[in-house]
């Protein structure tokens, strides 16, 4: 199978510009990528880069990446709250491939596996009693408890871009609602534009979310 | 039990051949409250990137992204090393990291991938030096034979051999003539408690060395509280303006408090240790 930076190329030829809140530019004179925020791409094409710090090389992806403007901890990483003002210059594939990998973990190889029908995905049953410590609470979470969360949670409403994929188990699938419904494309972009950012699993947020739910269901039933 | 010069000559030398076709993966905590936790990892991933050794580098997580179970998105290659950067053989090492890369044995396929799974930074006999490195240097000029030395880590009741590595070290370092008027592992969860490290310690001078892979909650918040070098739980370490000084002068003794040794640059030489141990032992 071709290497995972080869078929990034690829993708970039076939017209995908855009993850998550990055986009994608390919320096046409020096043959560089550049990727920058993508309310950012006008600036960006000014003279040296209209004053946006730059960045040569992928090392700087996640300094760039953990906090948002205000210094809040991006503790995921699909987060919408990436800082602007910056701007990336990458030699090759290979560099943009590991940039992006800082940005958006394993993104890029997760839509090619699921572009290829080899992509994985986890029920929330599953992942929840796997959790040990004080974790392990979580799975105690109801059904509507879990759908509810979900509501409350993820989408773009509550900052987080990803496509969720998972159900609740293989049976359950989640109710519809804006964050179930969304395409992991934050913007208004076509989807043969970008690659989506994909939920395969709950993130440990998501878990930590279930736990708190899970306690308040148990405090919350009355005595036998 | 190695001697001092003879731990100097180890972490002097070069540790492993390129293994150009070889991916390397180190296996990390993470922590969606910290953000330090994941630091010492990516920035071992970056110092082993940097020298060129294995085709990818890369760093996954039981608790940050990208998760233990999306790795395998992550990796070309068709060999992969797997390192656990976890001070200890425990809990995660022996039951959650081969559950979650589904791992049977040293050597495992999986989806035409073959994993080798080689054992923990913290239980390579290596890490001695590094403690002792880290002590010198967060007690410069402090004579040894007035000081107790005190390795600190988690403890738990999930899993006896978490504390091993750390009782190890210590008698390592007791028997190595560094000199210290005394060698002792103390813990957060389990006896003899870290928080009673003045009683623990004969000595005018106590230098601790958190045996933890970053300053995250534990080594950097928890901790110092216990030691009582703080009155409450503070900010993150990256979230301060500067690190803490030492020595605090505290129940009556000099107590200087490392950084967790895991931020130790020199922990990159131990993950390749690791590599080549196990090509050694299974190869």
């Amino acid at each position: 199978m071709d290497s995972t930076a080869n078929q990034l190329r690829d993708l970039l030829k076939s017209g995908i510009h855009r993850i998550g809140e990055l986009e994608i530019q390919t320096d046409v004179c020096s043959n560089r990528l550049i990727i920058c925020h993508f309310a950012d791409i006008q600036v960006s094409r000014e003279p040296t880069f209209g004053g946006l710090l730059v960045h040569e090389g992928p090392e700087g992806a996640r300094e760039i990446s953990t906090y948002s403007e205000d210094g809040t901890y991006r503790f995921t990483k699909g987060q919408v709250n990436l800082k602007r003002g910056w701007v990336m210059l990458l030699q090759n594939a290979e560099d943009l491939r590991l940039a992006l990998d800082q940005f958006y973990p394993a993104c890029v190889g997760l839509f090619l596996a699921q572009q290829g029908g080899t992509l994985e995905i986890e029920m929330l049953r599953d992942k929840l009693n796997r959790q040990t410590g004080m974790y392990r609470f979580a799975r105690s979470i109801s059904d509507a408890g879990a759908q509810k969360l979900v509501q409350e949670v993820c989408g773009p409403a509550h900052q987080c871009a990803k496509k969720i994929l998972w159900k609740l188990d293989a049976q359950a699938p989640l109710d519809d609602s804006e964050a179930s419904r969304f395409n992991g494309i934050p913007g208004d972009l076509p989807e043969a534009e970008a690659i989506p950012l994909l939920c395969r699993e709950a993130c440990n947020h998501f878990v930590s979310e279930c736990r708190k739910a899970a306690k308040a269901e148990f405090e919350a039933k009355p005595e036998p | 039990m190695p001697c001092i010069p003879a731990i100097a000559r180890h972490l002097s030398r070069m540790s492993i051949a390129p293994k150009p076709t070889s991916a390397l993966l180190i296996v990390g905590h993470g922590s969606t409250e910290n953000p330090d936790s994941s630091t010492p990892y990516f920035e071992h991933a970056d110092e082993i990137r940097r020298r060129g050794l294995f085709a990818e580098v890369h760093c996954c997580f039981w608790k940050e992204e990208p998760s233990m179970r999306e790795a395998m998105y992550l990796i070309d290659s068709k060999e992969v090393y797997v390192v656990p950067d976890f001070i200890s053989e425990g809990y995660f090492t022996q039951d959650v990291i081969p559950r979650e890369l589904q791992l049977t044995g040293p050597t495992t396929e999986v989806r035409g991938k073959t994993y080798h799974y080689c054992l923990p930074v913290g239980v390579h006999r290596s890490m001695t030096g590094l403690i002792l490195k880290r002590a010198k240097e967060v007690a410069p000029g402090v004579d040894p034979a007035e000081t107790t030395l005190i390795i600190t880590g988690h403890g738990t009741g999930l899993n006896p051999n978490s504390t091993k590595a750390i009782r190890d070290q210590a008698d390592f370092i007791a028997a190595s003539g560094a000199g210290y008027a005394a060698v002792l592992d103390a813990y957060m969860e389990e006896q003899p408690f870290i928080a009673e490290w003045d009683k623990l310690s004969q000595t005018p001078n106590v230098v601790v060395v958190p045996f933890f892979i970053s300053d995250g909650l534990h080594s950097y918040q928890d901790i110092p509280v216990m030691l009582g070098i703080e009155s409450e739980v503070g900010a993150a370490a990256s979230q301060r303006e500067i690190f803490r000084h030492n020595p605090h002068s505290l129940r009556e003794k000099m107590l200087y408090y490392s950084s967790a040794i895991g931020t130790e640059r020199l922990l990159a030489d131990v993950i390749l240790d690791q590599v080549s141990d196990f090509d050694k032992v299974h190869k």
